[in-house]
């Protein structure tokens, strides 16, 4: 089998004195869509900001590889310069920091980590308009200053257009559903589904079966009490719904 | 009065006192020698005690010593007219604008104000620039002050006569050598009925440098006015801002920038007086500071009993990125009318963590991410000034102290 584009290897992380992961093993091959559902609570999103290298976030055993590569001593950017991208479940409003400016310094700054040239203003300008285009991003939208005075639904877009632009290998995206109603969810499932390819993989984290109507996971895990306790194909999603979690409440370290 | 018989000079007053004889104000001198400079017992210098900070005053500066030595400028505006007032020496130009007039007058251009730095302009300086202003002048008017040589103690005054309904943008710039100059400079603007201005005054001076600045602004009716002082340059600075709105209808928009690095202290203090009624003020002021070095503003908004309806608003936003980073903020309103709106706010942090968490996650590496949020920090005050040259002179001046900082 070839390496996996995300490997979580008995991953414990602490946040301020608390253990919230307690030995979390998942592996994503390349190409493919994984989902983690789990209430609220159970230590989905610190997966999340522990794989993005977040301060405060201390991992006290185990390992993170992204496409065979440990990342745990890389900071922040530099993981992302290796092809992470992590989706906020609520993107931060910079005040003064223009959405355009912002983009292209992302972009090269990226560009520069991985040895290559910085894109010309026209280079920049096609790829942005082609993306913003495909995910009914207005140009006023662009002209304002990062997630300043956003929607809910333009946030998220807001977010599809980084990671397009971005190219990540390793997409996670954190609870991408709230706060869409539904053509908002339609519009940014086209986005994510539009980014599927064989070398790139996708973590989903949410806790509504909804989302994975329109996003359809080859695997299914569910998070409970800071480790993944049962995994299954998209069908175990529907079970959850219909049954809730409340049968794995208490489960964890059976698996 | 046995205590202030007994005061012993520092080293800097005992200068400043040797001078003021030389120059024949025996009265000032005879003064400064019983009380002293401020400390931080006067409540104007609590923050900014300037027997403990003004350790040495560097010889004055007299027409005996005048070198031709080339002044130091690093501001070019485009189409500007220049007038340069180098040490303090006046250099009345010529092939001035339609609409610019340049002179001088005898004496210090300041009111009779009681403040010491004031009192030492006036008892030093002989002659002011004046410089008058009328009608719609489009060029930039840039008055150019810097101090060169050996290490100087300069005194310089200017007076800006704004016509009634004149137009124009005026632009200050303070520099020097590298030497450890002291410059105590002088700025009074009246402004006629209906005149709109634009003030850009910006100090750049060299590290070593002690820079002191009084500006007084006299408002007069239905005037705009809009106004911004950066202070980045100097090892020691006071930028001291005060105004009178004396006839109705006048809008102010007043700002200042303290952007600080290491072992500097930076002061702006305003002090503005609405004394006619319907008059509105917003005043916004910021302080970036880095390492260990301490930025101050103070700002007082008084209201006379008959300024009615006056709508003043202050702000004032700190920026600390170091451990050893100081911001001392000291805003105040005094208020002696009865239907007026006026308020004040202060807010004083670190950089957003989560901001920077989400730049960096983006692949922006903390040192252009931190740089990003302080230019974002900084951007509202410069975003205003609508000329292209002197927003892009302000623009570098933040660029190159950002420079500054991911080199050190």
């Amino acid at each position: 089998m070839s390496t996996p584009m995300l490997e979580i290897v008995n991953l414990h992380v602490r946040v301020e004195d608390k253990e919230i992961l307690k030995g979390v093993n998942l592996s994503v091959p390349a190409g493919e869509v994984h989902a983690i559902m789990g209430r609220n609570g159970s230590g989905k999103s610190t997966l999340s900001y522990a794989i993005a290298g977040r301060d405060g976030y201390e991992i006290t055993g185990g390992d993170i590889r992204l496409d065979g590569k440990s990342i745990l001593d890389m900071e922040v950017d530099k993981r992302a310069a290796e092809g992470l991208f992590l989706a906020f479940q609520y993107p931060i409003e910079i005040p003064g920091v223009a959405t355009m400016t912002f983009l292209k310094a992302a972009m090269n700054a990226q560009r520069k980590a991985r040895g290559e040239d910085e894109m010309t203003i026209p280079e920049f300008m096609k790829a942005v308009q082609e993306a913003a285009k495909n995910l009914s991003i207005d140009k006023d939208m662009l002209k304002r200053a990062l997630n300043v005075g956003f929607s809910g639904g333009e946030k998220k877009r807001a977010e599809m257009l980084q990671m397009t632009l971005l190219e990540p290998k390793m997409c996670i995206l954190d609870e991408t559903d709230s706060g869409l109603d539904i053509d908002a969810l339609q519009v940014v499932s086209e986005g994510v589904n539009q980014l599927r390819a064989p070398n790139r993989s996708m973590l989903v984290i949410t806790h509504y079966q909804r989302l994975l109507n329109h996003i359809v996971p080859d695997r299914v895990h569910v998070f409970s009490d800071g480790r993944i306790v049962e995994s299954g194909g998209k069908e175990l999603a529907l079970e959850l719904e219909a049954k809730g979690y409340a049968n794995y409440e208490g489960a964890a370290g059976a698996v | 009065m046995s205590e202030q018989n007994a005061l012993i000079l520092t080293e800097a007053e005992q200068a400043l006192v040797a001078q003021l004889n030389e120059s024949g104000a025996k009265q000032m001198a005879s003064d400064l020698s019983e009380t002293g400079l401020p400390t931080r017992r006067v409540e104007a210098y609590h923050y900014t005690d300037l027997r403990m900070l003004l350790r040495e005053v560097p010889q004055s500066f007299s027409q005996e010593n005048l070198e031709t030595q080339t002044a130091h400028c690093s501001f070019k505006i485009a189409d500007a007219f220049e007038i340069d007032f180098d040490n303090g020496q006046i250099s009345l130009v010529e092939n001035a604008p339609f609409g610019v007039f340049v002179a001088d007058q005898d004496g210090s251009s300041l009111s009779e104000r009681k403040d010491i730095l004031c009192d030492l302009n006036r008892a030093f300086t002989k002659k002011s620039l004046l410089v008058r202003l009328e009608g719609k002048v489009a060029n930039i008017v840039h008055i150019k002050r810097s101090i060169s040589g050996d290490a100087r103690h300069v005194n310089s005054a200017l007076m800006l006569d704004i016509a009634a309904g004149a137009e124009m943008v005026v632009l200050e710039t303070f520099e020097g050598n590298e030497a450890a100059h002291l410059g105590n400079h002088a700025t009074r603007v009246n402004l006629g009925a209906g005149a709109k201005f634009t003030h850009i005054v910006i100090e750049a001076n060299s590290k070593r440098a002690r820079h002191f600045h009084t500006m007084e602004y006299a408002i007069g009716e239905n005037v705009t006015l809009r106004n911004l002082v950066v202070n980045s340059g100097a090892e020691l600075s006071r930028v001291q801002m005060f105004g009178r709105f004396e006839g109705e209808g006048t809008h102010a928009d007043l700002s200042g920038l303290n952007l600080v690095d290491d072992g500097q202290h930076c002061d702006i203090t305003m002090d503005m007086t609405h004394a006619a009624e319907n008059t509105t003020a917003e005043e916004m002021f910021k302080s970036v500071v880095r390492n260990r070095a301490k930025a101050i503003f103070q700002g007082r908004i008084v209201v006379d009993a008959v300024a009615q309806k006056t709508d003043a608003k202050m702000m004032a936003q700190g920026l600390m990125l170091s451990e050893g980073a100081q911001i001392l903020a000291k805003p105040e309103l005094e208020i002696f009318a009865d239907d007026v709106q006026c308020g004040h706010g202060c807010t004083c942090g670190e950089l957003d963590e989560d901001a920077l968490f989400y730049l960096m996650s983006r692949g922006i590496g903390r040192q252009e991410a931190g740089a990003l949020l302080i230019r974002a920090f900084i951007q509202e005050l410069l975003d205003p000034i609508e000329n292209e040259d002197v927003n892009l002179a302000l623009s570098k001046i933040v660029s190159d102290w950002l420079e500054e900082g991911s080199t050190s």
